[in-house]
């Protein structure tokens, strides 16, 4: 089945890791992506304030490319998913808006494009007991703990994806692939987002808060879905001068899938992390073949 | 009749400041609190009170990582991040210098480098923001990292669609100056629940 797909900048430049692992995973469950046309950039942000419609001409302009590729658009950066999925949102109350938008972008946006980010097509359309029956290396005994941030979950009421203080959907996917999931307090907490480029001890210090909680509850590895929480936590660990805390590796989900689903390295898209998070795999590399495996939550 | 403070930011963010009692949720779950003067909850305060100086001039507004932690804790529904990009907007149309000017910066370049290229270029923005701010040695360990593991390209990949995005650029700009009934400056639309 083909998927319109949307990479944004950032997975085609920074985190080409989570592009690459994330193709690589969704071709092997039988999902072909096919990434959008002359896309452009998002615009990054979600504009808050209702007098700024002009900040949703970006994303507008993406929704009416998803619409000539068949009416949907899958994401894999939590960035590009929230904005792709409140402008969507917001549009469709807001008519009056849209066709102010469409004299600008020239080109006419109806209004009826699916987004969805790659986690909720797992969760929806494949499910997890389909995903659990290709998994050829259970990654048994790994102790990861997922850290979903913000922007997939909040605002609940526009985003609609999961429960903003309960959320389910990354441990679902990580318990499929055979791992021991772990919940740390600090798996919804904000990483600092933007503000490593003004502010950059604000989010060192929130990095080091999480990863200090996520290795006091036992994780080996923290699962994410956005690459700015990647690029946030993982960077400070060789970056800080007098960063005291043991090293973490921090991942993408589709990293793990990747490993998981048996397939090869170049897939994996490991080889640049700041922590690099390959020798967590070594004792599964040789258990090919077990089949099915993981327990339910 | 002009609209005071308090029912301008109300109208701008679409919403009902009036209704915060200060329980202090928002600010409790604020990943930046520590970093703030007042924090949300008093921001939204000061607002209420019609102190728009102290509000406008304040570094907090431009401390928000519209993380929305407050929006989705507040029991009255009062979704924070908005009031605070409500007040943003209105510190720069009204001139006030930010306190905290790098942001604006930062903001100006993302725009810039979008334009010309019609994607994001982390390489490009960098360099290009530590040569505007003076800032060229701080944090540059990170930077040159990247570039080392090849994190971030060193030349911009660039779209067949640049013309078109740089004629919205161009068309939003000219419609702003003209104060067009197509302009960036939308009438506040209801809320959608």
């Amino acid at each position: 089945m083909a998927i319109p797909y949307f990479p944004g900048c950032t997975l085609s430049t920074k985190a080409s890791g989570y592009d690459r692992s994330g193709r690589a995973v969704a071709q092997a469950l039988g999902l072909e992506f096919q990434e959008l046309n002359e896309w452009q950039c998002c615009g990054a942000t979600f504009p808050l304030s209702a007098e700024n419609a002009m900040a949703l001409v970006a994303p507008t302009r993406l929704l009416r490319q998803a619409q000539d590729a068949g009416g949907q658009v899958t994401t894999l950066c939590a960035i590009c998913f929230h904005v792709l999925r409140r402008t969507q949102h917001f549009l469709q109350g807001h008519p009056d808006v849209l066709e102010r938008i469409n004299w600008f972008t020239e080109e006419p946006y109806l209004g009826n494009v699916r987004v969805t980010h790659f986690l909720e097509l797992l969760r929806n359309e494949l499910t997890w007991e389909s995903l659990r029956a290709k998994v050829r290396r259970p990654l048994q005994g790994l102790r990861v703990a997922p850290y979903y941030g913000c922007l997939l979950l909040r605002p609940p009421s526009e985003i609609q994806l999961d429960d903003p203080d309960d959320p389910h959907i990354l441990h679902e996917c990580l318990e499929a692939l055979g791992c021991e999931v772990i919940t740390f307090p600090y798996q919804s907490e904000c990483c600092g987002s933007y503000l490593v480029v003004n502010k950059p001890k604000v989010p060192q210090q929130l990095a080091q808060d999480i990863l200090t909680s996520a290795q006091r509850h036992g994780a080996q590895a923290l699962v994410t879905a956005c690459p700015l929480c990647q690029y946030n936590l993982d960077y400070p660990q060789k970056s800080v001068s007098g960063w005291t805390l043991k090293l973490l590796p921090v991942l993408y989900f589709t990293q793990l899938m990747a490993v998981a689903l048996g397939l090869p390295s170049e897939d994996w898209g490991m080889e640049n992390h700041t922590v690099d998070p390959r020798p967590l795999f070594e004792p599964y590399l040789t258990t090919v073949g077990q089949g099915r495996t993981g327990g339910d939550r | 009749m002009s609209l005071n403070f308090h029912e301008q930011i109300a109208k701008v963010s679409n919403q009902s400041i009036l209704l915060c009692y200060h329980c202090h949720k928002c600010t409790a779950g604020c990943p930046v609190a520590a970093e703030m003067e007042y924090g949300p909850d008093r921001i939204l305060r000061m607002v209420q009170l019609g102190e728009r100086e102290r509000v406008l001039k304040s570094r907090d507004i431009w401390l928000c990582a519209a993380c929305e932690t407050c929006g989705a804790r507040c029991p009255n529904h009062i979704n924070v991040a908005k009031v605070i990009d409500a007040l943003r907007m209105e510190a720069l149309r009204s001139g006030v210098t930010p306190a905290e000017p790098d942001a604006a910066k930062f903001h100006k370049l993302f725009l810039f480098v979008v334009q010309t290229l019609g994607r994001s270029h982390e390489a490009s923005l960098l360099i290009a923001y530590k040569l505007w701010t003076l800032n060229l040695l701080a944090d540059m360990d990170s930077g040159l990292q990247l570039f080392l593991k090849g994190k971030v390209p060193v030349l911009p990949k660039t779209i067949k669609g640049r013309g078109q995005v740089k004629r919205i650029f161009v068309k939003s700009a000219e419609a702003v100056a003209k104060r067009a009934p197509s302009s960036a400056n939308l009438a506040p639309a209801q809320e959608v629940q």
